[in-house]
Formats: structure tokens, sequence, C-alpha cells
């Protein structure tokens, strides 16, 4: 049974920083991740990463874009710190070779992102995520750094005194399951994306990471907080990305009404989602300049038939990115000793309500880093670890009885397909009580008809059925805790939006949910928002 | 839309007998090939097994042939793809299949992409200021570098097909990446690197992999600029350099190829035991009428203007 001092789940922004981090801290570490990390969901991002890189003050700006932007529900310590640490990430990103645009002095070139007071937005042409995720591999080979990818992590190791000391993991090659032993998990295992049925999200974002931790005792932070992006392609969902909008790219509604385009992605998604009762909505790149965004292009051309150079094209919100997620502070920490978390399935507690564009890249590698770091630092107070021989014979059986249940009448597919409807139509841009309380009945009925579903072919190398059993069974989980979230959140706050409570209340509800589980379902409980030196707009 | 895919079934436990499945899918307008898959497998057929993770033609994973051409799933909307009402899908070729339309990527891509080494070093550890480095630089870069490694090129390279342990345009084209990265400081060691067997001189330029690139990267040309770089730096074989040096040699002066002569300069003059090894090929070709005599070649027709070009160019390089 392999021990480490750190297990990483998740290949992409988030897993790979917190590897690179840990490594150079001499810890011994491996990955472990559902596909390879070229193939992570990270290399879709298209958009760009923020960082105040000239002037010294020049992260005082981005903190406060990053406050407004989340509807002051950001831990505003979290912010400043990871603000400020921002050129330092940036710069060293170029040095491991990150192909940034450059300026007439040949120096990293920046763009002003919608929602943000300055051009702040360090990029690759329009395929930066792809570029960095590139680079941060490089690297990852560099340092020899063991990566067991097609190896699904499917829970935590606990041990009975609560700490966490590795994972439990499924090969997809042979369906084998390892223990991997670790003094320390970080879980960098992405979004949860696949539980609407109109998403951006690449196919592996199912709540896994989120799930784990969830069910391990961690709680989880602001999951009604779901930000949809405003510009996907009609109909069928591709993200369109915010780039274009930092380009000059314009939203235009029916009857050549303007559509405001400058402001954050919650704003923007409710205006194109309340222009779309009367209409069509069109982004129009007449104002971009030639030569820009070509893997845009390429994409509208080769999904939609559409040069973007003559046409405008047809627009949706879609759902984007979880905001909520794993509690932690702005090093990763958990609170539960031995795991940390990162990137998408964290909250770090910088985006508040909604988040300011170009964060996402910073936030994943910046705190992935810093988790790394963290956690490198836990393993090493750790002692050898129990023999798990008993643990890993229990987490054999649960796995074995969903291979051996036998009902062809249902299938996970089919259920996943049920639950993205009732999230679009239920828990989408606008939400109220009604839809809410239904989707959690609805959940009920899911989750019981989840534990029944069987497999019909055989476990064999590359079967994905008991994967796709787990990972329904990891969305189901979250959905509960997403919609309890958003049915006692009665305000609307960034990317929550209640048509029954259309209003923000900062007297009653300038806090964070925090959720955990319990043996009734999800439990509730609220936690102060930490304010340094920007008041919410209307209170001194 | 009504659809039928058309798919290659391999069962590892069967040993693969070569079967196939169609499936009939009832998807919307602008389903992508992908999309298809998917529903496929959550409405009718959980145990079909494929690869494609991004969706948008970032993450290179969902190559496959579609109709026998190397394909992205998820770039391909069904409306374009189909034949006759129908969609065949298959795994690339020259891959070790693993199961329906997933194969063996390490083997295939990633671990000739490690082989090359393909990292900068970060110098120094806290660096306070970026590179000065030009956008044109910058793009050359980039376009360098939007390689998804998909794996479609390598389905196309011919020389794979005779020996699987060519590195590959794939993997040769990240490599090309830090070599033309000024950030980078061990270019020579690169290019003698990939200068060994197996390397960027096995390339036949057939320039099937630029034909293949779904992003028009070109990767033949990339194998051609690191041999130019490494030519420029003196790098690479000896003998390399002398067969260049004799092809142009004989355009230059009869305005098409000297066969034998390429093949004796190649080996070298004085290169006694290379000269002897070119024997027993040559006696046997001899022996078939297809072995011209070395030295006794004809001008061809216009040979003068091909000489010309060969002048004002060397002028201009100067």
């Amino acid at each position: 049974m392999p021990r480490y001092d750190v297990v990483v789940v998740g290949g992409g922004f988030a897993g790979m920083s917190a590897a690179l981090a840990a490594r150079k801290q001499g810890a011994s570490i491996c990955i472990v991740t559902k596909q390879h990390p070229l193939r992570s969901h990270s290399s879709g991002t298209q958009s760009g990463i923020n960082a105040g890189l000239r002037g010294t003050d020049a992260w005082q700006s981005h903190g406060l874009d990053t406050v407004k932007a989340g509807a002051y529900l950001s831990n505003q310590d979290v912010v400043e710190s990871i603000c400020q640490e921002a050129a330092v990430r940036v710069i060293a990103l170029e040095h491991m070779g990150v192909p940034f645009d450059r300026n007439a002095d040949g120096r990293i070139d920046q763009i002003k992102f919608p929602a943000s007071s300055e051009a702040r937005t360090c990029y690759c042409s329009d395929a930066t995520g792809h570029n960095i995720l590139q680079t941060l591999y490089e690297q990852v080979l560099r340092m020899q750094i063991p990566v067991h990818h097609d190896c699904s992590a499917v829970s935590l190791i606990m041990l009975d005194d609560g700490s966490c000391q590795g994972v439990f993991a499924r090969s997809l090659k042979d369906g084998s399951l390892t223990a991997y032993a670790s003094g320390a998990v970080v879980l960098a295992a992405g979004g949860m994306g696949r539980m609407y049925r109109e998403n951006t999200a690449s196919t592996s974002s199912t709540a896994d990471g989120i799930a784990m931790a969830y069910r391990a005792g961690a709680a989880l932070r602001d999951m009604e907080m779901v930000q949809f992006a405003p510009t996907a392609l009609a109909p069928n969902g591709i993200l369109i990305t915010a780039a274009a909008r930092g380009e000059g790219a314009t939203l235009v509604g029916s009857k050549d009404s303007q559509v405001d385009s400058s402001g954050a992605s919650d704003v923007v998604s409710q205006a194109v989602a309340d222009s779309l009762a009367t209409g069509s909505v069109y982004l129009d790149f007449k104002n971009v300049a030639p030569g820009r965004l070509p893997e845009t292009r390429a994409l509208m051309k080769d999904l939609a038939g559409i040069d973007i150079s003559k046409d405008p094209v047809p627009v949706r919100p879609v759902m984007h990115r979880p905001i909520g997620g794993i509690k932690t502070d702005g090093y990763g920490s958990t609170g539960v000793a031995g795991l940390y978390a990162a990137g998408e399935c964290a909250n770090s507690g910088l985006n508040g309500a909604n988040r300011l564009g170009g964060n996402s890249l910073l936030e994943s590698i910046l705190v992935g880093q810093r988790a790394g770091e963290s956690a490198a630092g836990h393993a090493g107070s750790v002692g050898p670890g129990p023999d798990l021989a008993s643990h890993l014979a229990n987490e054999e059986r649960r796995v074995a009885a969903i291979a051996g249940r036998e009902n062809s009448s249902d299938s996970a597919g089919v259920i996943r397909r049920e639950l993205a409807s009732l999230m679009q139509d239920n828990v989408g841009i606008y939400r109220d009580g009604k839809a809410l309380k239904a989707a959690a009945e609805k959940l009920t009925e899911l989750k019981s008809r989840c534990e029944a579903a069987g497999v019909q072919g055989p476990a064999t190398a590359y079967s994905t059925e008991i994967g796709s059993i787990i990972e329904l069974g990891n969305m189901l989980d979250v959905a509960e805790v997403i919609v309890a979230s958003a049915l006692a959140r009665e305000e609307s706050r960034g990317s929550h939006a209640r048509t029954d409570f259309p209003n923000r209340d900062d007297k009653n509800w300038l806090k964070h949910t925090v959720a955990r589980g319990s043996g009734d379902g999800v439990e509730l409980a609220y936690e102060p928002v930490t304010v340094t030196k920007w008041h919410p707009e209307g209170s001194s | 839309m009504q659809v039928n895919l058309n798919v290659r079934r391999y069962d590892p436990l069967s040993n693969g007998d070569g079967s196939r499945q169609t499936y009939s899918v009832e998807v919307e307008s602008q389903s992508t090939v992908l999309d298809a898959l998917i529903q496929v497998r959550d409405e009718q057929d959980p145990t079909l097994s494929f690869r494609g993770s991004c969706r948008t033609g970032f993450c290179g994973d969902c190559t496959m042939r579609v109709n026998g051409k190397a394909k992205w799933a998820c770039r391909l909307p069904v409306s374009k793809a189909q034949v006759d009402g129908e969609i065949s899908l298959d795994p690339p070729r020259l891959v070790k299949e693993v199961k329906d339309l997933i194969y063996d990527q390490e083997e295939f891509l990633f671990d000739k992409y490690a082989a090359t080494k393909p990292w900068i070093e970060p110098s120094p550890p806290t660096p306070a200021e970026e590179h000065i480095v030009s956008q044109e630089k910058i793009k050359e870069l980039q376009e360098a570098s939007s390689c998804t490694l998909c794996g479609m090129c390598d389905e196309g390279c011919t020389v794979l097909v005779i020996d699987k342990t060519f590195l590959g345009p794939a993997a040769l084209t990240r490599a090309f990446k830090p070599v033309a990265d000024p950030r980078d400081k061990v270019i020579e060691r690169r290019l003698s690197e990939l200068s060994e067997k197996r390397g960027m001189w096995d390339c036949v330029h057939c320039f099937e992999a630029t034909e293949h690139c779904p992003k028009g990267i070109d990767p033949t040309d990339r194998i051609l600029s690191l041999r130019d770089e490494a030519i420029k730096r003196g790098i690479g074989t000896p003998r390399v350099v002398r067969h260049n040096d004799s092809f142009a040699k004989s355009i230059k002066s009869s305005g098409w190829l000297d066969e034998a002569r390429l093949a004796i300069e190649s080996e070298g003059l004085t290169n006694i035991g290379g000269l002897m090894h070119l024997v027993p090929t040559a006696a046997k070709a001899m022996a078939h009428r297809k072995a011209p005599l070395p030295y006794l070649h004809k001008k061809r027709p216009g040979s003068k203007h091909i000489k010309r070009i060969f002048e004002t160019w060397e002028k201009g390089s100067k």
C-alpha cells in the first residue's frame, strides 16, 4: 500500500500548483486524477488571470473590484492577501514558460475585463488556460511527480481521531481500489457543472471533491452561489469567453436594444435572461479587432457555422461554475486535520457571492500553491500511519456492492439527465421558494433511485458504469446542499437571485451559509463575513 | 434529428472480435458527435466507453475516426458528420485499443511527449520581473503550444506506421516550443537529444501531419525548423550535414537530384566503412537496373534558372 506525505486529488490548475509547491517543500507526493492533467477542465478556460502588476498599490483596486463583484460576501482578509500576492504568481508563471501576450515594450500586456476598473487581466490570446495548463504540466514532468490518471478518488481515508490520511481511488484501467495513504490530502477535484443541463463544464465536473469532503465532515460554504456565464452559444451552451466582452464585443437584444455588457457575470447573466423573455440576444463582435480571439472565431465557425467578423452570435446564459465549495481559509485549510482544498471545489472566501472575471485562474493557482505548502507542512508533523487494510476491505465491499446490483430498469445516465433538468429549471439564475422546495422533494426521490441503480455490463477495464453511479451520488449530495442553502437565504445577492426576495438585505444576510452533513440531511449555520476596509455600499 | 451511430465495440475480455454496434438516437439539431455519444451512453447503453472532456476543442481527449477520418468528436456537429444517415466511429489507427473507442494514450502520446523533456528551467526562484519578449515571438510560441496533444498528426504519420518508436509529429511539435523560446537556456542540449535515433531526423516530411492537424500548427514545418536550428548550431550527425550539402549541390548544378551521388557523399568520401555498407544495396539496385551512375548525371532542361535561384538566395542570405 503506497504512502506519501501528500496526495493531491485532481490535475488541473489547483492540483498541479499544489503538487509543485508540496514537492518544492521536499514532500513525497503523487497526483491522483480521474483524467490525465492535460485533459482537465482547466484546459478550456480561455479568459485570463488577474494581477495588479504595475505599482505597489495596484492590488488595492483589484481587491475592491473583487469585493464589489462578490456583492460584499467576500472575506476581505483573503481578498487582500490574494490580490497582494497575485503579481508574484503571474511573474513566476511567466518564468516557467507561459507565453503571456506582450505590449509594445515586450512586457506582459493586460486587458480590462468586464467589472474591472482597470486593465488587469493577463492573457495568452484567448487560450490562457490551455497555455498555463501545458506549462504547469511541463513542470510536473520536470519535478518527476508521479501522476496516477484514469484513477477516480471515491472517498477520503478518515481515522478515528477525525484526521484525513489519504484517499481511496478506483482505477478505471481495471476497476481495482487502491488506498493512497498520506499525511495530508489536497482536494483539487474541480466543480460540479454536470448537474445542470446547460453548462460550460467538462464531462469530469461531477462534484466529486465537494461530496467527499462533505461526507467526511468538512463544511461547505455559500453553496447557493452558482455562477452563470452570460454569453454561451445558443442553443448548445458552449461558452464564449468573458474575454470577448473585454475585447469589445457587445450584447444586443431584440429590436437592437443594448444589453449592458460591462458588468460582472451575475448582473449581465440576469440582464440577458430578462431580455430573452422578449426575444433573442446576440453577442456582436464588430468592435473586436481582426486577429483577436482566434480560438473563439474557430469555435463559432465549427459549432455554429457563424463567421463572427460578419455576424453576431445568438447567446444565452448557462451554468458556469460553483462559487460555493469546501470551506477553506486563504491557505486551503478546511478545518479537518490533514485535509486541504483549492480550485473550483473549494470556497476560499475570495469570490463572495459572485466571481470577478479573471480571478478564477488566479485563485486556483495561488490557493492551490498555498494548499500544497500547508499540506506539506502538516504532513511533516504526522507520524507513520496506521494499518489501513481493514479500511480498504470495507471500502472494497462498498464499491463491490454497487457492481452487484441487479437493476436494468434505471441507470445513472437517465437519473443524471433528470437531475440536470431539475437543477436547470428550479435552481437556475432565478429561484423562488416554491421551486426550491419542489427541487428538494424531487432530489429525495432521485437519491433513492440512485442507490438502487444497477450496472448492466461486466466491470471490465474502462467500463464507466460504476464510476457513473458514484459520480451521480456525489452530484445528488451536493445538489441537496445547494438547494437547502438557496432555500434558506431569503434575499437576492450576487449570483443568488430569489424572485420572492428580490432585494439584497445586508441587515439580515451579510453572512456566510455554512452547511454540514448530519444524519437527518443538511445542517445549516451562519458565519460572519470578514470586513477589513471595504464596507458595503449603503452602510458605514 | 435522427442519427445512427455505427460504433466499433472492443471488449478486452473477449480480446476484440471486430464487432460493431449501431445505435439509433434522436438528438438536438446542434448536437456534436460527442453529445450524441453521451446521450447514447446515458439513455441506451451504459457499457459504451469513449473519451471526451472539455467539449470545446482544448483538451484533445476525444480524437476518434469519424467515417474513417480522425476528428475531434466535440467539434463536429452531427449534421455535418452524417453520411447516408449514418456516422461510423472508430479509434485512431496505430493505437493500442483498450475498450470501444478508448485507446492507450500513454504509449501513443504522453510517454513520447515526456521523453522530449519539454519544460524550461525557471530561474531564479522568485523573479521580480517578467522577461522582455516581443509580441511577435510570443505569437510563435502560442501557435506551437496551441497543440493539444490530440494525436491526430500521429494518426496520419507515415513513419509511425513502420516504426512505432519514432517520437512522432505530436511530441516533436511540442518539443519545438522550448527550442523557439528565448527564455530557454539549454537549447543545444535539447537539439542534440532530439537528434538521437527515432528523433527529428526520422521524419520523412510527407506532410501528412500538417494535413491532419486540426489547429493548423503545421507539425512538419516545426520538425523542419528543429532541423534548421540544429544545422545552424552544428548539431546533428555530420552525415546529416553532408546529406544536406550534397542534396543542395546536386540540385544547384543539375536542377535535379543525383541520387547515387547523394548516397555516396552522405556517407562521406573518406568513410570507407560507410561506403562499403552501400555496396550490397547498390549491387542489388544495379541488378534491377534501378541504380543510376553517380556524377554521370544529365542536367535537366532549364537548370540554369534553378541555379540562378540558388545564387540569388545565397547572395540574399549573406
